[in-house]
């Protein structure tokens, strides 16, 4: 039934089976030869070879693997009816089988199991490897790494995570990153600076903080981020971690009462983002400022690398928190109604609520030269300055919220006080080191790391330190036993280099940047019989997990018990992926729907689908596919569920649902079952991957669902196609541009297939809302025939008759798992396997997990 | 990670370079006034261009890109006038003196939705993070120097991560600190010193990795084993890398004789100060060929510029939401003309510098400036302001164009205009593959 092979690899193939091996080849059976005499050699004899196929043979060396492929290739052919063609004579049905019963058989006996190649990690493997072997959560591939090559769909098969010399050259590059951030080059000792900044080396940030002559004034505080209350010397950045002396010239800008004005001090990392929250910095230290005059306070504090200081005015008078600034102008206007009447004017120009027109333009000083324009405007309008009317209570509310407090007029309030007071002025900043060295807080980590990977660093560089370091390092990073021998090949690699005259931690960055380079650490897939069950664990864990196999894993394998089915069933359930934001639900769905391709996929303007709609359409499907696993539900329910996840926004906007929530927060919804909606098929995410954000192309679409739900994925078209322009204007409507074409007998054998199921979905809009005509106001007619004779008249239909064939989806999805699992495209026989497996799931109603479990104690993931 | 510098295409010296260069040009020029004959006849019968002379050894060999994340407010970018005899406008005043050396461009742009994210797309054209035009020369021409390519970016803020984008569509990391970039392009000798110890180490243990490699080799069956062939070539191929790096690790790089402050100026408030400082370096990078292609990303966050002495009325970022307030767009105005000021001071540069053969490096240089924001306060990603400088080209004052006219040509097809003159053979570029030769050239 599958169409795998194209007519380039038959060509391929072709040759090979003219070579008649001395040993193993076996003859063909009277009955089939005869059929095969009969009814192809006409064409794909030795003289004719039509389509480069040459059956004229009268044995078959089975174990050659391209003769397994050309056979297998002319049993679908001639399975599915395609071969003979339709204009010669055809063998009855008893013929056909006779032919198909023998190659089945064949096959079956013939086909090994297993076969997939050694293959290196590929990068979210790499990172997820390197993560938890040296525990650093943060680790990522730099920016620019080589891609991997996606291949039958996936980005983890053997055959394309080939290694090239560059991509040798960028892991020898984060090699040498990685033995940096363990063992860093050795670095002299630093002279002790003095380095100042006065007001105009602070930052100013939104209104936090502005420069009047010889100060800086602060006038506002806050919890959140860094860039609305605070100020910081940017041109100071600590270069070696220590102790640092700074001193600190402050005083009072017209305070109203007697009570001290308190600055905070904290480090900062110059390159952190400014959207960091205050508490998230390093407190040094408050002190009090009491006069009005600059005083000078000096202490002495730790400074780490990349680091300045941080000021913040703690009890300043405004704050940014949305609530407190709304009671503060609360109290305000009770006691000023003339800036009640300004702040109106300025958020409400014509006094009604209605009136308001954005407030964007209101934020920072501009907003406050409005309110004082008003303020000081002798006609302002004073009639509705009281705290009952309306606009003050819209007024204070919009005042609450975070874009109209926080970030639009707490900042212009900021400039009041900046103007008159009280403020807290800075006039210089010293800091002075190191005058001592410290380590910083990544020091210690890494010494941790070491100590943890290596052992406690060795007086001296030994020999028997590296053995010892590297008995237990190794097997970690190589993910399975590893021989004395080869112990010794790296422990060589160290001593040579001590005996050079290097270092111990020139010696040990050598090491490791050699470790990381060694096909041990790169490949997986690697091994022989003896490993087999570490092969088994990693396997379970790059799967299901996406990250190397944990202890427990390994201790089985270690113990030759992984493989017992118990066991394996044990261990994959403990490992098994349950909530959307799993590595794998991510990865496999990502790659197998291609999700992973809706940041590329830029909607028309038209639809008002933007990053965030296409971020929604994305976790949707996660959450849907994670709720299928974890809950164990039946096959069908992917097509045809009683529940959807969506957002009551997003809900009603793509789907036409109406139901209560809070309106961005993605819940699960119940729904009825047999409608348009819910299930992969009109899935918001699914019509946009399958669409190109501007308009539908039912011929993709259909190509899409034959290959990624059913299972069937039709050959290549011919070169020669022109791409269907899907703009459709004026008369001439897809179905009409597509019916000209597939007249074509070479055409419509494959359009047969796929235009009924891509056609059924146009009523689905390039971003997944459902429509009754095209752009240009035809009706659209979703109505065909499946190639068994069905006739469907709209999705539902077809929905209800995939439910009926489940057993082709459920089959198509275990082919996808199967091959993302093992890292190989399955083969005849390994289908056969999965096959059973899909039929006795079906017919003990099993669900998905219960699947997933079989296919993993199946022989076809089992083996290499 | 230097991936993208130097290391893998140093082999040749900058000596050799020029031969190679030279060697190159014949054909190039071939190629080119077959291009552009091709264009001028089929697309814009402009037959006076064609009696320019064109000759690959006088057309421009660098590239600069200079894109803003907040774009450029058109009513102070755009002139009035067309043509050359307009008045200019209020944001390329420091550009006055150089008015001769440059157009400007109204109307053009990718024809493509609007959004922040999209801004990606400003040397992509259509579709954000495809292979950019900086990448296409890069491929073509950067090779024939130390680092075929210089990404940087001044004020970073969370505008992008990347603004160039490989054939495969991969980011390319900016380089944010002046000192990283001074490193790379005039290495000091313990920078040297540190690199030739780690290929030197790394080549002396090679042997025992591949001793092991290949008992592990030995042990697998056979397809196995012949799949681990690739591991040895890639292998072998880094190694002969190393030595190639090691021979010329200790050939004379210059030295310019130029002072960096004692601190990264990183932060978004310090924009302008970093984007001198790299307009500095850029321009010693062209004129000791350490580089030919080059680009700057500028970044906008919420940092408050003081311009002239005068703190300005808001952030950066929310300057750019002017919603029409004239004090806002002001301000706005005023960031954009000190980022033009900046640049005015990298074009004095390259127009005082001179090739070895005595040409301005303006000349030798197409310096492009736009942005992939057509209007930041409606995130519009319509209608991108542009400049092209230098180059050699006949510069035409304001060239505008409609763009609401289905018909008016791309973005794109300005660049490959601008590839065309730099010698490539190259006719489509995004969705572009019209090219503007004969309205410019």
């Amino acid at each position: 039934m599958r169409l795998v092979l194209n007519t380039s690899l038959a060509i391929a193939f072709a040759g090979a089976i003219q070579v008649q091996s001395a040993s193993g080849a076996l003859s063909i059976p009277a009955g089939p030869a005869a059929v095969i005499d009969q009814y192809c050699l006409d064409c794909h004899d030795s003289d004719t070879e039509k389509g480069d196929v040459n059956l004229e043979t009268l044995t078959v060396d089975w174990t050659a693997e391209q003769n397994q492929h050309f056979w297998e290739r002319v049993l679908e052919v001639v399975d599915a009816g395609e071969m003979p063609p339709a204009k010669k004579k055809q063998p009855s049905p008893a013929e056909r089988s006779k032919l198909v019963t023998w190659l089945d058989s064949s096959l079956t006996e013939h086909v090994a199991f297993g076969g997939t190649q050694p293959r290196r990690l590929n990068n979210a493997e790499f990172e997820a490897t390197v993560r938890v072997l040296f525990d650093m959560r943060e680790f990522a591939l730099p920016l620019g790494f080589p891609p991997d090559p996606t291949v039958h769909g996936f980005n983890n098969l053997a055959q394309g995570l080939t290694l090239s010399p560059t991509l040798m050259n960028a892991y020898q590059e984060v090699a040498s990153q990685l033995a940096d951030s363990l063992y860093p080059p050795a670095r002299p000792k630093p002279e002790p600076r003095v380095l100042t900044a006065g007001p105009e080396d602070l930052v100013l940030s939104f209104s936090a903080a502005a420069v009047f002559g010889d100060s800086l004034r602060l006038a506002s505080r806050g919890n959140d981020s860094v860039m609305r209350s605070c100020t910081w010397p940017s041109r100071i950045e600590i270069t070696r971690s220590g102790t640092y002396r700074m001193r600190v010239s402050a005083s009072q800008f017209r305070p109203k009462s007697e009570a001290p004005m308190i600055l905070e001090v904290r480090a900062r990392e110059v390159a952190a983002s400014d959207r960091t929250h205050v508490p998230e910095f390093r407190l040094l230290t408050t002190f009090p400022i009491t006069k009005e005059s600059p005083e000078s306070v000096t202490f002495e504090a730790d400074l780490y690398e990349g680091q300045t200081l941080l000021f913040r005015w703690l009890n300043a008078e405004m704050s940014h928190e949305p609530k407190e600034f709304a009671a503060h102008m609360k109290a305000w206007f009770e006691r000023d109604s003339r800036m009640l009447a300004a702040w109106q004017k300025t958020l409400y120009p014509e006094m009604t609520l209605k009136s308001m027109k954005g407030h964007a333009h209101l934020r920072g000083m501009n907003g406050w030269k409005i309110i004082t324009g008003h303020f000081v405007n002798p006609d302002l309008d004073m009639r509705h300055a009281t705290m009952e009317s309306p606009l003050t209570r819209e007024l204070l509310k919009f005042l609450g919220t975070i874009s109209g407090g926080r970030y639009t007029f707490a900042d212009a309030l900021c400039h009041y006080y900046h103007d008159n007071g009280p403020s807290l002025q800075l006039h210089k900043v010293t800091v002075e080191g190191p005058l001592r060295l410290v380590d910083s807080p990544k020091d210690k980590q890494r010494y941790a790391r070491r100590k943890s990977l290596f052992g406690k660093d060795p007086e001296e560089s030994t020999e028997t330190y590296l053995r010892v370091a590297l008995t237990r390092f190794l097997p970690k990073a190589f993910r399975g036993p590893v021989s004395a021998e080869t112990v010794g090949h790296f422990v060589r690699i160290g001593m040579h280099h001590w005996q050079a005259g290097h270092s111990f931690d020139e010696g040990m960055h050598l090491v490791l940047r050699k470790v990381l380079l060694s096909p041990r650490f790169l490949f997986r897939s690697i091994g022989t019989k003896e490993t087999q069950q570490h092969q088994l664990a990693a396997r379970l864990s790059y799967f299901l997990r996406k990250a190397p196999p944990d202890s427990n894993l390994l201790k089985l394998a270690d113990n030759g018990r992984l493989s017992e089915p118990a066991i394996l069933k044990f261990e994959a359930q403990r490992l098994m992926p349950g909530g959307h934001q799993d590595a794998m639900v991510k990865d496999f769905t990502g790659q197998w729907l291609d999700t992973n391709r809706l940041p590329q996929i830029m909607p028309d303007p038209k639809f008002k689908f933007g990053e965030n709609e296409l971020g929604i359409a994305r976790v949707e499907v996660e959450q849907f596919f994670a709720a299928m696993l974890r809950e164990n539900l039946p096959m069908t329910d992917f097509i045809d569920p009683d529940f959807i996840y969506t957002s009551p926004a997003f809900g009603k906007k793509v789907y036409g649902l109406e139901f209560k929530g809070d309106a961005r927060k993605i819940v699960r919804h119940t729904i009825p079952r047999g409608g348009r909606i819910g299930g992969l098929l009109g899935n918001s995410a699914i019509m946009l991957t399958t669409a190109n954000g501007v308009d539908t192309q039912p011929v993709l679409r259909g190509v899409w669902v034959l290959e990624n739900i059913i299972g069937m994925p039709p050959p290549q078209p011919p070169d020669d196609v022109p791409a269907l322009t899907p703009d459709v204007r004026g008369a001439t409507t897809p179905r009409e541009m597509l019916a000209a074409h597939t007249k074509e007998a070479s055409c419509a054998g494959c359009h047969k297939r796929i235009d009924p199921v891509g056609f059924v979905l146009e009523n689905f809009d390039p971003v997944g809302k459902w429509r009754d005509s095209w752009p240009n106001g035809g009706k659209i007619d979703p109505s065909g025939t499946l190639p068994d004779g069905t006739e469907i008249k709209h999705v539902v239909d077809f929905k209800h008759w995939l439910t009926e064939h489940v057993e082709l989806f459920a089959q198509c999805l275990s082919e996808k798992l199967m091959t993302y699992a093992t890292g190989r495209v399955p083969n005849y026989r390994e289908r056969k396997e999965i096959e059973q497996i899909v039929l006795d799931n079906l017919s003990e109603s099993e669900g998905f997990q219960d699947l997933l479990l079989a296919l993993i104690g199946s022989e076809t993931f089992g083996t290499q | 990670m230097i991936l993208y510098f130097s290391l893998n295409k140093n082999v040749a010296s900058l000596s050799q370079n020029k031969t190679i260069l030279q060697q190159a040009q014949e054909p190039n020029m071939k190629r080119r006034k077959f291009l552009r004959a091709a264009g001028v006849c089929i697309a814009l019968p402009y037959l006076e261009s064609l009696a320019v002379p064109v000759s690959a050894s006088t057309g421009p060999r660098n590239f600069v890109a200079i894109g803003t994340y907040l774009g450029w407010h058109q009513n102070a970018f755009y002139p009035k006038e067309t043509g050359t005899a307009y008045t200019m406008p209020e944001t390329l005043m420091p550009l006055a003196a150089f008015r001769d050396h440059f157009t400007i461009f109204s109307g053009l742009d990718h024809r493509a939705p609007n959004g922040h994210n999209n801004w990606a797309n400003f040397l992509s054209g259509h579709t954000p993070k495809q292979y950019s035009v900086d990448q296409m020369i890069a491929d073509e021409i950067g090779g024939k120097s130390r680092m075929p390519s210089i990404q940087l970016t001044a004020g970073a803020g969370e505008g992008a991560k990347a603004m160039s984008f490989t054939k495969q569509g991969i980011g390319l990391p900016l380089i944010q600190r002046p000192s990283v970039l001074y490193k790379r392009l005039f290495p000091s000798k313990s920078d040297r010193a540190r690199t030739e110890y780690l290929l030197r180490s790394g080549r002396s243990a090679l042997d025992e990795v591949t001793v092991d490699a290949r008992q592990l080799q030995r042990s697998l069956p056979g397809s196995d084993a012949d799949r681990l062939d690739q591991y040895f070539t890639s292998l072998r191929a880094v190694e002969k890398r190393m030595g190639q790096q090691l021979e010329i690790i200790n050939e004379p790089i210059p030295r310019p004789d130029y002072q960096l402050p004692d601190y990264d100026p990183i932060t978004p408030n310090l924009q302008m100060e970093a984007e001198n400082i790299f307009y500095d370096l850029m321009a010693l990078a062209i004129e000791t060929e350490s580089s030919r292609v080059l680009s700057m990303f500028l970044d906008g966050l919420g940092q408050v510029f003081s311009i002239d002495g005068r703190a300005l009325g808001a952030g950066y970022h929310g300057l750019s939401h002017h919603g029409n307030d004239p004090g806002m767009i002001q301000d706005l105005i005023a960031i954009e003309t000190a980022h033009v000021h900046c640049l005015a001071g990298f074009i004095k540069q390259l127009q005082e510098k001179r090739t070895a053969n005595g040409k301005s490096l303006l000349s030798d240089t197409v310096v492009l400036v736009g942005t992939g924001m057509g209007d930041a306060s409606r995130h519009s990603n319509r209608d991108l302001p542009t400049l092209v400088m230098g180059g050699g080209f006949n510069h035409q004052g304001h060239l505008a164009f409609d763009p609401k006219d289905a018909s008016t040509p791309l973005l794109g097809d300005l660049y490959l205009t601008i590839m065309q003159k730099l010698g490539m053979e190259v006719d489509a570029f995004s969705n572009a593959h019209r090219n503007l030769n004969g309205k410019f050239s």
